[in-house]
């Protein structure tokens, strides 16, 4: 089944933006939890760091907890729930790639993959 | 150094063991909370919604009053309303959000400026933001607070430094509302054996107020649970 993905790559300014895609998360997940479909949230490396500020800091770790809460959830049914955290240089093909990788069933879940290298000797999210 | 500390959720529970602790140590503790529990503690009462912007302002008319530094800020206010993914309301969500993460955002953006320089500020999170069943949005809004934590380590230093704890089962009323068993249950997966106590974690925050070398980190105190099956 195709995943479930949320783009949550861009800056965001504010609390009501912050907001704004942690309740579209709720939503897809919601959904995709209950049709057993795969998620992905894709976020970007440095927001789990917070080194793009607050509101999208609060999105990335945001999306991350809530990722392995439903992981935890799902887990029985084998449905995965996983996070992406991407780079600028990241190249859509391989975000793909690993989009697949991450949704296949019964695979790794609650887990989060960066593709870029920012957080090579830094704090683990 | 000492001076005007503010602790929301301060009423009760481990808020309340926050303030009494931090004004045993000579602090000037502003007490916010929604409730009207404050009248039963020593601190000085600030009785709004931090929802609200009116509460973020109240709080800051406050501190400025008072004839003092504002040296910390304690993000302690939250809320809970549990439930598995695929039954959980968006209204759940959206409030547990509005109290755990909108409201501790606001405090911090109003209050960070007016830090004295060495002055800290201390944000509850919960170990749920590892992941916990049935918290789906209680574990967004935790693990969201992380991420406050870490970019605001980043913007505010080298004058002010922004940490987190993460408590895990916790002697609250909160926490003796959870049935017995239940509870019995989740005590037997905690290595250390029991719960962990409102002024363990008190002590905690006690401890990153003081002069240190430690800014954007997470400190779980949860006697060993993150480790166990």
């Amino acid at each position: 089944m195709e995943p479930a993905i949320l783009d949550a790559t861009s800056e965001v300014a504010d609390w009501d933006g912050a907001k704004q895609v942690l309740m579209e998360a709720f939503a897809l997940s919601q959904a995709a939890a209950r049709d057993e479909q795969p998620v992905v949230y894709v976020v970007h490396g440095d927001d789990l760091l917070g080194r793009r500020g607050a509101p999208s800091a609060m999105v990335a770790t945001g999306l991350l907890s809530a990722a392995r809460t439903a992981a935890i959830e799902l887990s029985r049914q084998g449905t995965p729930v996983n996070v992406v955290a991407v780079g600028d240089a990241t190249d859509r093909e391989t975000l793909q790639r690993w989009i697949s990788h991450l949704s296949e069933p019964g695979g790794p879940t609650g887990e989060v993959v960066r593709l870029d290298q920012g957080h090579l000797g830094k704090a683990l999210p | 150094m000492t001076g005007a500390v503010v602790v929301t959720g301060a009423a009760r529970g481990i808020g309340q063991a926050i303030g009494e602790r931090l004004q045993a140590e000579g602090h000037t503790v502003v007490g916010v909370d929604v409730g009207d529990g404050l009248a039963e503690t020593t601190f000085e009462p600030v009785q709004v919604d931090l929802t609200d912007p009116a509460g973020v302002a109240a709080v800051s008319k406050t501190v400025m009053e008072l004839d003092e530094p504002l040296v910390a800020l304690v993000n302690n206010a939250g809320i809970t309303r549990d439930a598995r993914l695929v039954n959980l309301t968006e209204d759940a969500v959206e409030a547990v959000l509005d109290v755990n993460l909108g409201a501790a955002y606001h405090l911090s953006q109003t209050l960070a400026p007016d830090l004295a320089p060495g002055g800290s500020i201390v944000n509850l999170a919960s170990r749920a933001y590892l992941g916990n069943f049935g918290q789906f949005n209680y574990s967004m809004s935790k693990g969201g607070v992380v991420g406050l934590t870490r970019a605001m380590a980043l913007e505010l230093a080298p004058n002010v430094r922004v940490n987190a704890i993460a408590p895990g089962l916790i002697a609250t009323e909160m926490s003796m509302a959870i049935p017995e068993d239940i509870r019995r249950k989740m005590v037997d997966n905690i290595p250390l054996g029991r719960m962990g106590e409102p002024a363990e974690v008190a002590d905690l925050v006690a401890w990153l107020l003081r002069p240190g070398y430690i800014t954007g980190h997470v400190f779980v105190i949860g006697g060993g649970r993150s480790l166990s099956r």
